[in-house]
């Protein structure tokens, strides 16, 4: 270590900046929606602030998470340096370029479309060519990863490529597959419109093609919180990971189903029919095989270290894990975060059920439970493990860590629980303000202000985070781990691993089997019958 | 990243491919064939249909039984809106000049009404409203003894061109004696309706800043009368070209003191 360290620290770095920033705009958002009286609160704020959110916490928090923990898996995992660390850092300033150029678009009011877009809402053209250059920067970076691995499988031939970056590389393969959607939205729908050249546009095109990336988007930036389970979490725990071709297997199917699926998204939408909508939700339950694969997997692991550690009988082996370690207090709160994100998520692929939660507080409250909770929870505890081999230096206070955790776990379940129940009282979502004055409204008003606590608890939360980080400046004692430690071994380590399961060209042709069969027609149905387009409306334009 | 093919590998690729495809040809035997034929069967369809209208190729939803009726379905307007249409609007012509000669008589031959307590201004309306009470006057969404018969020899570019003509000039000026503060009741509709009531703010819609339906028109600069007999035709429903009922279901909420009100606070306001 490394060449990957100043690339580490610059994305994550502006991960975490962007990330209080967001944290800040949700609390004040929060605020805004409570019947407390919130400052500077006008609609067109509201809606500002929420695209704001939405743009640093989906796009500039995860897409440079996903890239810095990349560039230090390559190096670390692989054992080599990165492949054309120039190129990184070009990467890394169109990202910052990209980024700057959305949040001034934004902070001028001209942009307010929300980070989804919402088309025939069409903002200023700077927000959506910003971020055109952070996607850009993530493909270089798809293209580094790919290289990385390529250039290790030809100096290792026959040998396994070591599971932290065949996850790596899965999630870029992946994220390559799901940019085209967004990527041809933006480019032969949006920024036309933006620029002015095309008066009208097809939506139901435009809510497809972004379909296409919506779902699959959530596993790019869950990934690197499973590549912490499977590699990180058994060594931290003090085990073995139960089964090195579970994590691939896992990996792969999450690339195939988390593709093929985004028309549950658009289960109230009219213009895509009964039975793709069917067939997609079938291959969404799929999703569930990975994941239950993982909570598998990852409770085998543990058991092993608890058992290691002396851990007895059915249950013993759980108080017995070093729950004073950050990465597994983290992963045990991540568990328990999934699993009511989870059965949340099933109601929401489920036809009839949708249809009563589909635009209510329930699918906000959904997302930013699993996202929010799960994802980014993970996101704090690589940072906990990586940091010591980053800065040389070992963790200042544990216990401070862990307090940052179980606030961000508390908050986020004061935050969401009774954001779900909101909307399942009819709360609908997007919306600025309530009327607390009508009297079914104002009885929502205690719920609101409840999630509003939750929230100022992850503010402080994440305010803690950045203290915790910072604190590795000061700290003196030198960290004694060589970062190759971070990663578990396997119970049984893969001497040889079939090659459909070292690399990605099969699963690759599957995906585009399935993209074909899934996708085909509901895409091509707008060429095959002329569709009514609607007018372009423009947010930045307003007197 | 070239693979050697492993003789080993080969059950691999041939299972993993056989279990994808499975699945896939599972969810299209429920999702394409039996669930439709199923469901449809009871909607009296026959088979084929059902699996039209499952894939999107025939209309319809599969499982609801659609109501028979005899009666004809009438739109409330027809007016449709393009890019084309939008870009027309905007430009006022010669030929919108000459034709408004024939609308000066009641709406003043630069828009300002004669008597605004019985004809809307049309100086610095915007286009787009007055091309679709022209439209629905010609079409029959709309009826009025006068109107219905002016608007019925239009062309459609006639249509465009008044409309884009008379949306050109400058609104009238309200005498600083007329102008008066409206009461907090009526200023809270405007601003943020009633939802206990159903009723949304009129500014939604009608507000400078809305990006309510392209054909919501301006409504400050128009008679108190004007505008209060407007919102009794939408409450009687006498008036019903409005697309999903919007209007008659806002005016059919209001008392009669609201309609008052708030004909009055839009004749004199000078902007919202």
């Amino acid at each position: 270590m490394t060449h990957a360290r100043n690339l580490t620290f610059a994305h994550l770095w502006v991960a975490f900046i962007a990330f209080t920033i967001a944290l800040v705009l949700g609390v004040w958002q929060m605020w805004a929606r409570s019947p407390l009286p919130a400052p500077f609160l006008t609609a067109s704020t509201y809606f500002s602030s929420v695209t704001a959110h939405g743009t640093a916490t989906a796009y500039v928090l995860t897409t440079f998470m996903v890239m810095g923990f990349g560039y230090y898996v390559a190096e670390t995992a692989l054992a080599r340096p990165l492949p054309a660390p120039r190129w990184a850092w070009i990467a890394f300033a169109l990202g910052v370029a990209g980024t700057l150029m959305a949040v001034v678009t934004i902070l001028t009011g001209r942009a307010a479309v929300l980070f989804t877009f919402y088309p025939p809402l069409i903002a200023s053209v700077f927000y959506y060519l910003g971020l055109v250059l952070v996607v850009a920067a993530s493909w270089i970076w798809c293209v580094l990863m790919l290289i990385a691995m390529g250039q290790w499988k030809r100096a290792n031939p026959g040998r396994p490529v070591p599971l932290a970056m065949f996850a790596t590389v899965a999630n870029a393969v992946m994220w390559l597959w799901t940019t085209v959607g967004v990527a041809a939205e933006l480019l032969f729908q949006v920024i036309p419109a933006a620029l002015g050249l095309k008066a009208e546009m097809d939506v139901g095109l435009s809510r497809t093609l972004f379909s296409w990336t919506l779902y699959a988007i959530v596993y790019f930036w869950l990934i690197p919180s499973y590549i912490a389970f499977y590699t990180m979490v058994p060594q931290a725990a003090g085990g073995r990971l139960y089964s090195d071709t579970m994590g691939r297997l896992t990996f792969v199917l999450f690339l195939l189903y988390s593709l093929p699926v985004g028309l549950h998204h658009l289960l109230m939408d009219p213009q895509q029919s009964n039975a793709f909508k069917f067939l997609q939700v079938a291959l969404t339950a799929l999703v569930s095989v990975p994941t239950l694969l993982t909570v598998f997997t990852i409770g085998a692991s543990l058991e092993i270290a608890g058992r290691l550690r002396g851990g007895r009988g059915l249950f013993g082996w759980i108080a017995a894990l070093p729950w004073e370690r950050p990465m597994v207090l983290a992963t045990g709160l991540a568990f328990l975060m999934l699993g009511l994100g989870g059965f949340g998520g099933l109601i929401n692929m489920s036809y009839g059920m949708n249809a009563m939660v589909h635009n209510t507080s329930w699918v906000t409250a959904h997302f930013h439970l699993i996202f929010g909770g799960t994802v980014v929870i993970m996101y704090f505890a690589i940072a906990y493990a990586i940091w010591p081999t980053l800065t040389g230096r070992a963790a200042p206070s544990l216990a401070l860590q862990r307090l940052q955790l179980w606030l961000w776990f508390i908050g986020m379940l004061v935050m969401t629980l009774p954001w779900h129940t909101l909307g399942l009282l009819g709360q609908w979502r997007r919306v600025a303000t309530f009327n607390y004055a009508d009297p079914i409204i104002a009885a929502w008003g205690p719920w609101v202000i409840v999630s509003l606590i939750g929230g100022v608890i992850l503010l402080a939360s994440g305010l803690l985070f950045v203290y915790n980080l910072l604190e590795f400046n000061v700290a003196r004692e030198p960290n004694a781990e060589a970062p190759g430690a971070l990663y578990a071994t396997a119970v049984h380590p893969p001497a040889r691993v079939p090659a459909t399961l070292n690399g990605f060209r099969l699963w690759n042709a599957l995906v585009l089997v399935l993209m074909v069969l899934a996708y085909g027609y509901p895409l091509a149905q707008f060429f095959i019958i002329k569709s009514p387009e609607a007018l372009v409306h423009r947010v930045d334009e307003r007197r | 990243m070239s693979d050697e093919p492993d003789p080993r590998d080969r059950p691999w690729r041939l299972w993993a491919s056989v279990a994808i495809l499975s699945v896939f040809a599972f969810s299209v035997l429920f999702g394409f064939v039996l669930l439709p034929v199923i469901q449809g069967r009871g909607a009296g369809l026959d088979a084929w249909t059902s699996i039209c209208r499952a894939l999107g190729i025939a209309p319809g939803s599969p499982a609801a039984p659609q109501p028979t009726s005899d009666a004809k379905a009438q739109p409330t307007t027809r007016v449709a809106w393009s890019a084309g249409l939008m870009e027309a609007l905007a430009r006022p012509s010669a030929a919108g000049a000459t034709l408004a000669s024939g609308c000066a008589a009641c709406h003043g031959r630069d828009g300002r009404s004669v008597d605004t307590k019985l004809y809307p201004d049309l100086a610095g309306q915007s286009a787009a409203a007055i091309y679709k009470q022209l439209y629905d006057f010609k079409q029959g969404s709309r009826a009025n003894p006068v109107m219905s018969a002016m608007a019925q020899p239009l062309t459609e570019e006639q249509m465009v061109a008044l409309s884009a003509h008379f949306a050109s000039f400058p609104v009238r000026a309200i005498a600083p004696v007329d102008l008066a503060a409206p009461g907090e009741a009526i200023e809270r509709l405007v601003a943020r309706g009633d939802p206990a009531r159903g009723i949304p703010a009129c500014n939604a819609c009608h507000g400078d800043q809305s990006g309510g339906p392209v054909e919501a028109p301006r409504l400050t600069h128009q008679g108190t009368q004007y505008l209060a007999a407007q919102l009794r035709a939408f409450k009687s429903a006498e008036r019903h070209n409005d697309i999903y009922s919007r209007m008659r279901s806002v005016a059919a909420a209001l008392s009669d003191g609201e309609i008052d009100g708030l004909a009055a606070f839009y004749s004199i306001t000078l902007a919202y």
